[in-house]
């Protein structure tokens, strides 16, 4: 595993030596600030007590529909190139010809990835010390703490997703697309399933509001730490990444 | 250093390497010479633990390539065809990038890095751009890349392709230097590299090993190449009773005509003797010459017989 941090420095490198990085960035930072809008808007309404606004966390972040927008195609768009590019320029085969094992590649990418799902969250962060300082709005920290950790665990579920997508082909936009469709179910199809299971009254609906993502993250975002939807993405989590590196293990035995 | 033992790849239905076997001492240069999509890169893919043979076992530097891979890497440098790079690095970053990765000792990180620049000649580029080099430098930043970290066995996948004459001279003249110190298996589809870099040389035809000899051996065969009219036993007869004659054999037989191809003893010029013979028997005479057999005539003669012999197998099981 000491390869691990090369690789991902250089993995990381590739990303800011590239416009991608740059606009996603700009992207959440430009949600970030609408949101923020909102949320003094909605809060200095509050306090003239026209409306109720008790998890201010979900109104800035998990509540917001650009937010899950901008995730749907932000992951896709950092993990498409992780492995599909090296596969079409050929540098796979410089990787895989010296002592580094396939594990080790596969994490470093999936590392990388995951630190630009942190770095692309931070505009959401820069916003609340004013919040807190100037505005003099004491919020609770524990529902935003909680909303971290559930935001990460998340993210590491959706990039190794991604990260697998990628080292199925050499296309990156294959890649991406099958990564869209997957996280798209996990977001919004899972919650649309489950607003009929609920008005059919089926017997499944409960499960259906369990895998949901909307729901997982308005969970955290209350300030409840659920970790039954926590190891539930890292075990998915884990699961992609084992498969990831089979798909390259099986390269050599095409 | 490398051993290969009944070595076979199979994709799919295709069958890209067949049952290959050979052994390189250490030292030794050696060229895989074949035409595009006869093994050889698939070989070497194989020797450098990129692809698992299907069957058959290959140890370089006593580590098995299915067993031990990772020891495998690290005794084998490889320059994988056409020089992959990542095209945003700078040329001294993807070095020390590569050194780590293949864990040379952070303490001869620098000296290593210093000292392959200065023998691959790239001291003018080492803070530009990987994807802004041109050919040459591409190809000489993978060789460099390649012996960072001083390994055993160098394995080089047409190392001078797209390369300028005087750029090809610079890479062959460091190759046979690389030689001294290292096992170096290179692949090319042109015979005058073979002749110019390697001790000994492989042809690979048709996934099949078609020729394995010392370079020596095969430049000095001078041979006498006869065509006359008549029948062919009878004038191979009589070139065979003429003194100082070591061997003859048939190579063409047309419309009554015969090429015959003559080795004699001590490799003396018999000319004389052999028109004489044939003219005295009253056979026509058509063609006399002696010529020292090429490494390109070696390697046409390996590559057809190869592919006649199997349109003839064809032809008998259709």
């Amino acid at each position: 595993m000491r390869h691990v941090l090369t690789l991902t420095r250089r993995e990381l490198g590739a990303y800011f030596l590239s416009p991608m990085a740059f606009l996603i960035l700009l992207a959440f930072q430009a949600i970030a600030c609408i949101n923020f809008w909102d949320l003094v808007d909605r809060l200095s309404r509050h306090q003239q007590g026209l409306t109720s606004l008790s998890d201010p966390m979900n109104v800035y972040v998990s509540g917001s529909t650009p937010f899950w927008i901008a995730i749907l195609v932000a992951v896709p768009a950092l993990t498409m190139r992780l492995i599909a590019e090296e596969r079409r320029s050929g540098t796979i085969e410089t990787l895989l010809t010296i002592p580094v094992t396939e594990t080790e590649v596969v994490v470093a990418k999936w590392l990388a990835g995951l630190m630009m799902f942190w770095i692309m969250l931070l505009p959401f962060v820069v916003y609340l010390p004013f919040l807190y300082f100037q505005a003099k709005f004491y919020f609770d920290v524990g529902p935003l703490i909680s909303l971290a950790i559930g935001l990460s665990t998340l993210g590491m579920m959706f990039v190794a997703i991604g990260v697998f997508f990628s080292s199925l082909t050499r296309n990156q936009i294959i890649a991406a697309i099958w990564t869209f469709l997957l996280l798209f179910m996990f977001i919004l199809l899972t919650m649309l399933v489950y607003f009929y299971a609920v008005s059919a009254q089926l017997s499944w609906a409960e499960a259906m509001r369990f895998v949901a993502v909307l729901n997982q993250v308005q969970t955290f975002g209350t300030g409840r730490l659920d970790i039954r939807f926590v190891s539930l993405h890292l075990s998915v989590c884990v699961f992609m990444l084992y498969l990831t590196v089979k798909v390259l293990e099986t390269r050599r035995a095409q | 250093m490398i051993e290969v033992r009944r070595l076979s790849k199979r994709y799919g239905a295709v069958l890209a390497v067949d049952e290959i076997s050979f052994t390189v001492g250490r030292g030794e240069i050696v060229g895989l010479l074949g035409r595009n999509g006869a093994g050889k890169t698939t070989t070497m893919r194989i020797l450098t633990t990129y692809l698992a043979p299907t069957s058959g076992r290959s140890t370089l530097a006593g580590h098995d390539v299915l067993d031990e891979p990772l020891e495998v890497r690290r005794h084998v440098g490889y320059l994988p065809e056409n020089v992959p790079l990542y095209p945003e690095m700078r040329v001294r970053e993807y070095l020390k990038f590569r050194a780590k990765l293949k864990d040379v000792p952070r303490s001869k990180r620098r000296t290593a890095i210093d000292h392959v620049i200065e023998r691959c000649k790239l001291e003018d580029v080492r803070d530009r751009i990987l994807g802004q080099l041109s050919k040459g430098y591409r190809q000489r930043v993978g060789l460099a890349e390649a012996m960072i970290h001083d390994p055993d066995i160098l394995i080089l996948d047409e190392p001078t392709a797209g390369l300028d004459p005087i750029q090809i001279r610079e890479v062959r003249a460091l190759i046979r230097e690389l030689g001294d110190k290292h096992t170096i298996l290179l692949s090319t589809h042109i015979m005058s590299e073979v002749e110019a870099v390697c001790g000994r040389v492989i042809i690979i035809a048709e996934g099949r090993i078609a020729l394995d000899d010392q370079l020596a051996n095969l430049q000095t065969e001078p041979s006498i190449v006869l065509e006359a009219r008549g029948p062919a036993d009878a004038i191979r007869g009589a070139l065979e009773t003429t003194p100082g004659v070591a061997r003859v054999t048939v190579t063409q037989r047309m419309d009554g005509c015969a090429t015959f191809e003559v080795r004699t003893h001590n490799d003396a010029d018999l000319r004389e003797a052999l028109a004489q013979r044939v003219v005295q028997n009253g056979w026509p005479l058509r063609q006399l010459d002696r010529k020292h057999t090429t490494l390109e005539d070696r390697f046409i003669r390996a590559v057809t017989v190869e592919t006649s012999s199997e349109v003839q197998r064809e032809r008998e099981a259709g």
